[in-house]
């Protein structure tokens, strides 16, 4: 029923003008990507420099609470642009995107970091400022910057794998794989 | 011995003596020999256990391309934090000497990941690479970065407070942020080439 209503979406998307322009334009389509992918080293090289503060491994002579707030801002810019470029590259390839078992994998696990970030600095607040000056972080912060840390190599890693056809509903054999892939029997558009 | 010929330049004598070679051996016949050459180095490449695994195991080469995109990430942070800093954008209630140093040695671990990563992905697809113009432009970036990075930048923030003008050190900081984009950007470009 879901994959359904997703796969009936992505073909509307798919008979749009516009997206059929996107993914046909050679230099838009690899200016978009190129814009995503490069836009990592603002998002998460400021979000990798924050959590490994925490953990003591980046810049421990300076205070963690500076370091979070300052670089707050460039991150938030990062993801920002990411989160656009990423809606265009889903738009330009709907169909297999929407059932891209990466891509899933990807939408959850963001939905989860985005919640650890949010308890991250709800957590960070509430520790006060006695810490502030250590090489380490509290320890359910450090915690938080390890999720964080951990989460966002899968979710890099997913996004490469999208590129690859492995599980492409078209390709695969395996039910399980057409189950998350959220893969229809009777669909024609791939 | 060198030292005491070369004065107190050193190293700007020896950043322009690598920039003259660099353009000598650009515009020179010596390049095309070079490369030619070159070849039976990218065909051994794609014989060694590198190779066998990138051309054989597609998700292990993507694996490494995921690592090799953290690596980037982890360095264009300490760039943009360091040079930021030099710049006056980030953390300017901390004193330069602090960021730049801490953010030098993220920097390294970025670098030693990028090259390690880029070493076995270019053993995967070395003929590939070989006859791709974009390729070249990357390594010729990349190059320039290390050497930019080495000889030039970090010899001046290293320098007392003071000592340096501080527009100097702006302009660095701008060229350093266009040096490492361009190589990030150039890297990206092989993934459409070919």
């Amino acid at each position: 029923m879901l994959n359904e209503f997703i796969y009936n979406i992505a073909v509307w998307l798919d008979d749009t003008r516009w997206s059929t322009m996107l993914h046909e334009s050679y230099y838009m389509y690899n200016w978009v990507e190129s814009t995503h992918v490069l836009t990592l080293m603002l998002s998460l090289g400021m979000l990798f420099l924050i959590d490994l503060r925490m953990l003591g491994l980046a810049l421990p002579d300076v205070p963690a609470s500076r370091i979070a707030q300052r670089l707050n801002l460039p991150m938030l810019v990062g993801f920002s642009v990411m989160v656009i470029t990423g809606i265009l590259l889903f738009y330009a390839v709907p169909v297999r995107s929407a059932q891209s078992v990466w891509m899933r994998i990807k939408l959850v696990l963001m939905v989860g970091l985005l919640i650890n970030a949010i308890l991250f600095h709800k957590k960070m607040n509430a520790a006060g400022a006695n810490w502030d000056n250590e090489p380490k972080a509290p320890r359910n912060l450090r915690i938080g910057a390890m999720l964080s840390l951990g989460g966002w190599a899968i979710v890099v890693t997913c996004g490469r794998f999208i590129a690859y056809d492995w599980f492409d509903c078209i390709y695969t054999d395996s039910e399980f794989i057409a189950f998350v892939a959220g893969c229809l029997d009777d669909q024609t558009r791939f | 011995m060198p030292a005491t010929l070369l004065g107190p330049y050193t190293r700007t004598i020896l950043v322009v003596a690598v920039l003259a070679a660099t353009l000598a051996f650009a515009l020179s016949g010596v390049r095309g020999e070079v490369y030619g050459n070159l070849l039976p180095m990218f065909e051994w490449m794609e014989t060694t256990w590198f190779g066998f695994i990138g051309k054989t195991w597609g998700a292990a080469f993507a694996t490494i391309q995921a690592f090799h995109l953290l690596g980037l990430a982890l360095l264009g942070g300490s760039v943009l934090v360091a040079e930021g800093r030099l710049l006056g954008v980030f953390l300017t209630d901390t004193p330069q000497g602090t960021i730049t140093a801490r953010c030098n040695r993220m920097f390294n671990i970025a670098l030693a990941t990028l090259i390690a990563t880029g070493v076995f992905m270019a053993c995967g697809v070395a003929l590939k690479i070989y006859y791709l113009p974009v390729y070249w432009y990357k390594m010729l970036a990349l190059c320039g970065g290390a050497l930019f990075h080495y000889l030039v930048r970090q010899p001046l923030v290293e320098r007392a407070p003071g000592e340096v003008n501080p527009w100097l050190l702006k302009l660095v900081a701008v060229a350093s942020i266009m040096i490492w984009f361009t190589v990030a950007a150039t890297g990206r470009w092989i993934g459409f080439s070919g």
